[in-house]
């Protein structure tokens, strides 16, 4: 180690602590709400059924409370909790069969509004240039009728104008005034990624990638990566999955195979590195790979819904789908289980707030 | 296999063998009157409630409403006149088989029947046989039987019967009936029509039944010819088309309806012979579906099954005492649909039945049965009951029994999950009546065990993604029911007090846990008064608690009240007319949750009899 490297080291040091000190000096923020730092869980419930809930974790999964919606605004949430996405103090509760959205302040989890027209089969829903996006799947039935519905996010009230799109519209994603629309297929399979320009609200082009999209991450080198889980097996028409990787300032795409019957789902990116789950074990690999990793970091799962944060791999397992369904956290450093809890019936989606 | 085989080889040889002299004209008479003679000859050892026709004109011609206030059973009802699913003995809607004419109509797709669909209006009679009856009524039936029946009456009568009803929100119910008999022929028919907009308003609230509307059109017809002294045709029809829309729930808005349409013919051939009776059917049932997501749209999803069968009963008498059965029966079955291609299923059934009576006061039935499916194994079937009339007002009976419910051709053929490795679901019980009959009042105890193994239900796979049906799970129920029926005659004065009990729990085996929607408590009374042409009724349903999936759904009381009067013209016509209040209370009730059941209503019905 030379005498510059040392010196650097020192400085970096210095500033460390001089940046420690003075945040010491600030008064600590005054909480936020109940539900600030820690994790949210949506869970669908029984389809029909009307138990949609929302869960809230500490990180370390100590503590939790279920049924934090019903709780605070002494309602039922909903038939069937999609999806959140937050924008600002809000969180937007995607509810696909009572085909509402729930909005309520992320840290309190009071009810601030709730959408219930225009919407048919709501899935996701990303934000950009002050508007929320939608994706809907209209009739299950019908290819034909599927859409976006536009929310303005500052009033918090549906926009007339929908935008059409292809069949099965399931993940959005925005990319500063870029939308991207993965389309799984709905009741079908689909193999398409459309691209919207929240200026004009028009489709700009459809992307083709593997078939049924199920997730996409962005990373921070501007690479939109779609992951697509192939046509399952009793299709009569098998495919293999794919993961795509599209460079968003040309949208050229380069794609990675998966073998002919492996499907994978769930993709997450932390700090430059995929994960995803196929057949109950998550993989991991690096994001400048060009192959797909051999072996498995954690095995044995059973994952409906998955993520990482700070090296640090959530699922959530649905069990029978009737039994409570539990949260676990796996510590991807040493590739361990940390701690895992019951949550309540259908888990699907995990959110940090 | 080849013993079974063996078995009833020999059986029929000694029924050859040692044929001996006749047992009576009662049960000849049996033979030619009744369209499900098995209900009555080998029944001693079980429970049997009969709704009789008077009890079936007094209630909504829903076999649900008809049920839930007459019986021990309870039914999980998807919002009013929606899909409504039986708990018999806390088993599930496909452990429940229901008989029309003597046949199981349970669906081949689901396996279930939906109690909506069935109207009450073109039958005589409505029976309820508690326990297992797989032996003589086949898949499915564990919990009980009910049975549907159409009897010919060959005495010279020729009757007509019309009927019109309006209610609240707008529901119509109209009906015709003939019934027709002479020395030869015996005819009956009946046309029912039954239409609501089911638009009520949710108590507490100001919304209302959504996408709740219903309409269903019952025909039947029924037809007996004697074709000589030991011979007898007859033809059974019935054919019911519904047309609903399934309602919103309380968070899940609906536009989607249901279309339903069921044909069910049977052709009966019974000879009568001095020592032995044999009875042909020749059967055909059709049902077919079409449900619509969307009910603006002509954009469905469908499937049918078409069920033909060719059934055999013989039964010899061997001595007074002793009679021999062997039933024997083909089905071919197929269906089509959106879900799977063309699945088909071949099917025979060997029964035999060994019925003594010892003494008039001892009898007893001892069966078994073996079905060959073409698509999996089933296993041997047998039951025993008995009854025992200790003394003069005290019978006690007992039955026990293995029983199976084949997996159905969703379980096996749905694209995706299909499941062609299942196995038939297997049950065991047992059950222990007491009867006191006494001139004008009649108590009935049960207690049952059931345990039930190789459960089909539907898993999520993590492998392949998607659900499979599996034979996983294990089920015990075990309960008490009490049925009392008193009449009290005070000079013209008739009270008629009729009530059930129900004492019912359940565990699945797997979680150690209740299993859902079966109430621990049920129980419901009818008080009937008359007074010379007037007569009037109230009844009354306790539902208990039920368990539901993470969290439980609060029991109700709901009773209903109604008034009929008859004028009599000189000649045989007559008009009855009546007004019925239901949930007179105006009790806010959810049979399952989140679908708010309907506030206090009215309804006006106006009888024609000539």
């Amino acid at each position: 180690m030379n005498t510059k490297k040392i010196a650097l080291l020192f400085l970096s040091v210095a500033l460390l602590f001089t940046s420690c000190s003075n945040d010491d000096d600030v008064n600590p923020p005054a909480p936020l709400g109940d539900y600030e730092n820690g994790i949210l869980i949506s869970h669908e419930g029984n389809f029909g059924q009307g138990n949609a809930s929302v869960s809230f974790a500490s990180y370390d999964l100590a503590t939790v409370e279920n049924n934090i919606f019903s709780s605070v605004n002494s309602s039922p949430l909903g038939d069937t909790a999609q999806s959140i996405a937050f924008r600002g103090d809000l969180a937007y509760i995607v509810l696909n069969v009572s085909n509402s959205i729930e909005i309520v302040n992320r840290y309190t989890f009071e009810s601030v509004a709730t959408i219930n027209t225009g919407l048919n089969n709501p899935r996701f829903i990303a934000f950009a240039n002050g508007k929320g996006y939608v994706t809907n799947w209209g009739d299950g039935g019908v290819a034909t009728d599927d859409y976006l519905a536009v929310i303005d996010a500052t009033s918090n009230t549906l926009i007339a104008q929908t935008i059409a799109v292809a069949e099965g519209p399931e993940k959005i994603i925005a990319n500063g005034n870029t939308l991207y629309v993965a389309h799984k297929g709905g009741f079908g399979q689909n193999n398409i990624v459309s691209v919207v320009n929240s200026n004009t609200d028009v489709i700009t082009t459809t992307i083709t990638v593997g078939d049924v999209p199920n997730s996409l991450q962005l990373d921070g080198a501007g690479s939109l990566w779609v992951l697509s889980g192939g046509k399952p097996s009793w299709t009569g028409d098998e495919t293999a999955g794919q993961l795509s990787k599209i460079n968003t300032s040309d949208n050229s795409v380069m794609t990675i195979d998966f073998g002919a019957t492996e499907h994978p789902n769930h993709l997450a990116l932390d700090n430059g590195i995929l994960y995803y789950y196929m057949s109950g074990s998550v993989y991991k690999m690096n994001s400048t790979a060009t192959t797909l990793p051999t072996t498995a970091e954690l095995t044995g799962l059973s994952f409906y819904g998955m993520t990482v944060n700070n090296s640090v791999l959530y699922g959530v397992d649905a069990v029978d789908f009737t039994s409570n369904g539990t949260l676990s956290a796996y510590d991807l450093s040493s590739n361990t289980l940390s701690n895992s809890t019951t949550v309540n019936i259908i888990p699907g989606g995990i959110y940090f707030n | 296999m080849k013993y079974i085989s063996l078995f009833f080889l020999l059986l029929l040889f000694c029924s050859q063998a040692v044929a001996q002299s006749s047992t009576g004209s009662i049960q000849r008479l049996d033979a030619v009157v009744l369209s499900d003679v098995k209900l009555k000859r080998y029944t001693n050892g079980y429970k049997l409630t009969v709704l009789s026709d008077s009890i079936l004109r007094r209630n909504r011609t829903s076999l649900t409403d008809v049920l839930r206030f007459n019986s021990n059973i309870y039914f999980k009802e998807n919002g009013y006149g929606m899909v409504s699913s039986p708990s018999f003995r806390g088993t599930n809607a496909s452990q429940t088989a229901v008989i029309w004419n003597g046949i199981n109509i349970n669906s081949q797709l689901n396996g279930q029947v939906d109690f909506n669909t069935i109207s009450s209006s073109n039958y005589n009679s409505i029976s309820i046989r508690s326990g297992g009856g797989s032996v003589q009524y086949g898949s499915g039936a564990i919990g009980g039987t009910i049975h549907l029946s159409n009897d010919l009456n060959f005495e010279k009568h020729f009757d007509h019967s019309v009927q019109i009803g309006y209610g609240s929100f707008d529901t119509k119910n109209t009906s015709y009936n003939a019934f027709y008999g002479n020395d030869s022929w015996s005819g009956s028919f009946g046309i029912a029509y039954a239409d609501s907009a089911n638009d009520y308003r949710f108590l507490g609230t100001d919304r209302r039944n959504e996408n709740g509307a219903y309409s269903n059109l019952d025909i039947n017809l029924n037809l007996g010819y004697v074709l000589s002294k030991t011979d007898v045709l007859k033809l059974y029809h019935q054919n019911f088309r519904g047309n609903r829309q399934f309602s919103s729930t309380l968070l899940a808005p609906s536009n989607s309806k249901y279309e339903t349409e069921d044909y069910r013919s049977m052709i009966e051939w019974t000879r009568i012979g001095e020592q032995y009776t044999s009875s042909l059917k020749a059967v055909h049932l059709l049902e077919q579906f079409k449900y619509f997501e969307n009910r603006d749209l002509d954009n469905f999803s469908k499937g049918y099954a078409n069920n033909w069968i060719i059934k055999h009963h013989y039964k010899r008498d061997i001595s007074k005492r002793l009679a021999l059965s062997v039933i024997t029966d083909f089905s071919h079955i197929t269906a089509e649909g959106n879900s799977f291609s063309n699945p088909k299923r071949n099917a025979f059934s060997a029964t035999a039945i060994l019925s003594r009576r010892i003494t008039s006061k001892l009898q007893y039935n001892l069966n078994i049965r073996k079905d060959v499916i073409s698509d999996f194994k089933s296993p041997i079937v047998f039951s025993g009951d008995v009854s025992y009339k200790i003394l003069q007002p005290y019978t006690i009976k007992l039955n026990a029994s293995k029983n199976f419910r084949v997996p159905t051709f969703n379980d096996l053929y749905w694209n995706p999950g299909g499941n062609l490795d299942l196995e038939p679901e297997k049950s065991y019980q047992i059950d222990l009546g007491h009867e006191l009959k006494f001139s004008s009042i009649d108590f009935k105890l049960n207690t049952f065990y059931i345990k039930t193994s190789e459960l089909i239900q539907w898993r999520p796979n993590n492998v392949t993604g998607y659900w499979n049906p599996v034979n996983i799970a294990n089920a015990k129920q075990y309960g008490l029911e009490a049925e009392l029926r008193a009449t009290q005659n005070i000079g013209k004065h008739t009270l008629v007090l009729s009530s059930a009990y129900s004492y019912t729990e359940t565990e699945d085996v797997e979680k150690k846990q209740s299993l859902f929607y079966v109430p621990i408590h049920k129980a419901n009374a009818s008080l009937s008064y008359n007074y010379k042409s007037f007569t009037a009724f109230y009844q009354h349903l306790y539902n208990g608690e039920v368990d539901i999936i993470g969290n439980t759904l609060d029991g109700f009381d709901v009773a209903n009240l109604g008034v009929s009067y008859t004028f009599k013209s000189k000649k045989k016509m007559s008009y009855i007319t009546g007004f019925r209040i239901n949930n007179i209370y105006n009790t806010y009730y959810e049979n399952v949750a989140l679908r708010p059941m309907p506030n206090r209503n009215f309804n006006i019905k106006l009888t024609l009899k000539f």
